[in-house]
């Protein structure tokens, strides 16, 4: 066997690559849980795929057959049900740990010079899934796909001049019908791998400024493990634990994540009582909705998103490691948590006057956040460098500040 | 002191190799198993087993008559065969390929064989004295038994068996 | 959460008997109500009729249900489409798929077949359904005390066959999920004390 290494690695950088971005890479040694969700996120892209593509085998993307095809797919292939629960419930499950990738990377200032690359190589990730998500929730063409498919693609009517056209050519139709299944389909399958080389350029950013710590402080080289074996095997830890989770789900409460009106076929002819996206795109459509008129519900929803690519130039303290040291940031931080689970709830419930209110006043205060953020964060620093800091915290945010006034 | 450290050491070191390996195992078998699903969800699914046998009404076919019928995607020669047929594909024993006849019938005036040929899988034509392959000119006898052309067997037979006087399910023998 | 309550929900997911599962004899009497009453108007059409051997029945009970349709047949409607939507102004929907289709699942179903009333007016109404247009097929709404208790015990049995109808292989599910859960947490459990001594060597 390593004559066979050997003579690949005379003609590939086969060991070099796999000890200087594996198992030798420096990695900070305090580390905690809360790194593993990347990884988690990678390993959930792969069930996804792996499932996605023996689904594939036995779906079909025609509007007469997609319906009937997951229920060959649930009841007649073998495992089938399986294969189809562990994708249903995947989506959700790379949902959930990429939010959480997400609030620990805000939480401890990861987006911060130098990782603004590695942070935007993530939004466009968190794009791509988005649309792989929307993408692939017709297919199944339920009451919910079809009319949630309807209203999404409804929303580019907002765009000037054009909208119309745009919409019709979006379904390659009138209205979302079979041409629009297939091409979704066809998408759907596409994007995952999109996803997988913008991974791998995710990574690569990662590597070249490493990773943060939750100290905040570029740890000194002693203070820098191998990767292996120490994190290869606190992530699988990571992951087992995942699993246990995942799989709970996917084989005692199946059903959690798909809406009962999707167990009925799609009816272009009646509307469900409620039209409800999945959890994951909740908040985002709380937000479209707060704005009574439909081109700005549209630009509010995309600016939610997109916002977040400010953020290592919205926080303009100069303190580090995220909200460690940062009282405010830190409170910040948990209302714009704890928004968005309120903005969530508005999104899952019609919109009465009650949860109308609640949904322009937490609506308000998600976009606060990002729009007070550069004042706070400087006045913040003023307050936390007066109050006292940890010795080499300090050292580092003065020495920042005298460069930043140095180059005025 | 160094000593008793190196000891332990080595107990600590065999122990984290058993407990190691031991993982590595359950690992590799979880991976195993996990494949098994994926793997099984290629093989037929339970509407096409259930298509794995065929019910033939044999009433239908009067003698001296062949027919047709689709079976797990092939088509399946049945002939109703007269005494004349029954008695010369009796007396012979077919070409490249000897069989006897009473062997490849269950009921001598029924002949049930698989309608492809062996040579390249066309489906051969009937004739008077049993089937000719348009593809490469194989020539079959009343009993589906190779005479003449390419084709190195006689046609096959299906596994089937009769479930009432006029009445065969091919799939099950 | 401590380790404990941790293991405690784990366990109660995975082992609590009383899921709504119903015994063989309770999903044949469903499937009987189903075949005879409900199959009159409404389709079953991702179930086959060998599905019922699933259920413990005979292939002789099977072939008495089916009749002239084949092993592999759907159960389709016996009314045609097009005399339903004359008769009742709209197609019966299928029922393979109701007990998901509505929040409440089964118990919806129970409740639905049950909530038939008489109203004011002397018309046959729906508590759970205002403007239903399916009959009172039970006749529930004029039945005496020991007519509805019999009528209670059909739609129960009926509601538990539907949500089998509706997931088939809850089953054989469950049973496969305490096997891999149980195999993930041993795994789990390894690679705990695998990192742990792992990162002991840091000291």
């Amino acid at each position: 066997m390593n004559k066979i290494i050997a003579w690949v690695d005379q003609r590939f950088p086969l060991t070099f690559f796999i000890k200087h971005e594996l198992t030798d890479y420096p990695t900070p040694r305090n580390l905690s849980y809360w790194w593993g969700f990347g990884f988690l996120a990678g390993f959930v892209l792969v069930i996804q795929i792996v499932t996605g593509i023996f689904l594939a085998m036995h779906y079909k993307p025609d509007s007469n057959l997609a319906f009937d095809s997951v229920q060959h797919i649930m009841r007649e292939v073998n495992y089938g049900w399986l294969i189809r629960y562990l994708h249903s419930t995947g989506a959700s499950a790379f949902f959930a740990v990429i939010y959480t990738h997400m609030a620990r990377t805000l939480y401890y200032g990861s987006y911060r010079r130098p990782r603004e690359l590695l942070w935007w190589t993530g939004q466009g990730l968190l794009l791509l899934m988005m649309a792989t998500a929307f993408m692939g929730y017709l297919l199944p063409w339920g009451q919910m796909s079809y009319w949630g498919a309807t209203v999404i693609t409804n929303l580019f009517k907002a765009t000037p001049v054009y909208g119309d056209q745009i919409v019709t050519w979006l379904r390659g139709g009138f209205a979302v019908d079979d041409p629009t299944l297939t091409r979704f389909f066809s998408l759907h399958y596409l994007f995952p791998f999109l996803i997988f080389a913008a991974v791998a350029i995710h990574l690569v950013a990662l590597h070249t400024v490493r990773s943060s710590n939750p100290s905040g402080i570029n740890l000194a080289d002693k203070d820098n493990i191998p990767f292996h074996p120490y994190f290869t095997i606190k992530d699988l830890f990571g992951l087992g634990i995942f699993m246990i989770v995942y799989l709970l789900i996917v084989f005692f409460k199946p059903d959690l994540f798909i809406d009962a009106a999707n167990n009925i076929p799609a009816n272009p002819m009646q509307t469900p009582a409620d039209i409800v996206p999945e959890w994951y795109f909740l908040p985002f459509y709380a937000i479209l909705r707060s704005v009574p008129d439909l081109a700005g519900g549209v630009v509010a929803m995309a600016i939610s998103v997109l916002i977040f690519a400010a953020m290592p130039y919205l926080d303009r303290s100069r303190v580090t490691g995220g909200a460690r040291y940062r009282p405010i940031y830190r409170a910040m931080f948990y209302i714009f948590v704890i928004d968005i689970f309120v903005l969530g709830y508005v999104g899952a419930h019609p919109p009465s006057l009650q949860i109308r209110t609640i949904g322009e006043v937490s609506t308000t205060i998600y976009f606060l956040t990002f729009l007070l953020l550069p004042f706070v964060s400087r006045w913040e620093e003023k307050f936390v460098l007066a109050r006292g800091l940890p010795p080499a915290v300090e050292a580092m945010a003065r020495k920042e500040i005298a460069e930043a006034e140095g180059n005025v | 002191m160094s000593e008793e450290n190196t000891i332990k050491d080595g107990a600590d070191l065999s122990r984290r190799e058993f407990l190691g390996t031991v993982t590595a195992g359950v690992a590799a078998a979880g991976v195993a198993a996990a494949c098994v699903p994926f793997v099984s969800s290629m093989n037929p699914s339970s509407d096409v087993l259930a298509k794995a046998t065929t019910e033939i009404d044999l009433s239908v076919i009067a003698p001296g008559e062949e027919k047709t019928f689709p079976w797990q995607g092939k088509p399946v020669f049945v002939v109703h065969r007269t005494p004349e047929e029954i008695a010369a594909m009796a007396a012979s024993k077919g070409g490249k390929d000897p069989e006897p006849d009473a062997k490849r019938v269950q009921k001598p005036e029924w002949l049930v064989v698989i309608g492809i040929c062996t040579h390249l899988g066309c489906v051969p034509n009937k004739t008077e004295s049993g089937w000719l392959c348009p593809c490469h000119g194989s020539v079959y006898d009343n009993s589906g038994r190779i005479i003449s052309g390419p084709a190195p067997r006689n046609l096959d037979l299906p596994p089937y068996h009769f479930v009432a006087e006029n009445k065969i399910l091919i799939g099950k023998a | 959460m401590s380790n404990n309550k941790l293991f405690g929900l784990i366990f109660c997911l995975m082992f609590s008997a009383r899921s709504a599962q119903a015994d063989e004899a309770q999903l044949k009497r469903g499937a009987h109500v189903a075949v005879e009453v409900c199959n009159t108007c409404h389709s079953l059409k991702y179930l086959k009729y060998s599905d019922f051997l699933k259920l413990g029945f005979s292939k002789a009970e099977v072939d008495a249900m089916r009749g002239t349709k084949g092993m592999a047949d759907p159960l389709i409607s016996q009314m045609a489409p097009a005399d339903e939507l004359a008769m009742f102004s709209t197609v019966p929907p299928d029922l393979s798929l109701m007990a998901k289709a509505r929040d409440g699942g089964a118990n919806y179903i129970y409740a639905m077949i049950t909530g038939f009333y008489t109203d004011a007016k002397g018309q046959t109404a729906n508590h759970v359904f205002p403007g239903i247009k399916m009959p009172d097929v039970f006749m529930i709404a004029q039945a005496d005390a020991a007519g509805r208790q019999g009528i209670e015990q059909k739609a129960r049995d009926v509601s538990a066959f539907l949500e089998w109808a509706s997931d088939p292989q809850a089953e054989e599910r469950k049973t496969l999920g305490r096997y891999v859960i149980g195999y993930f947490v041993f795994l789990t459990v390894l690679l705990y004390f695998l990192k742990k001594k792992i990162w002991k060597r840091l000291d």
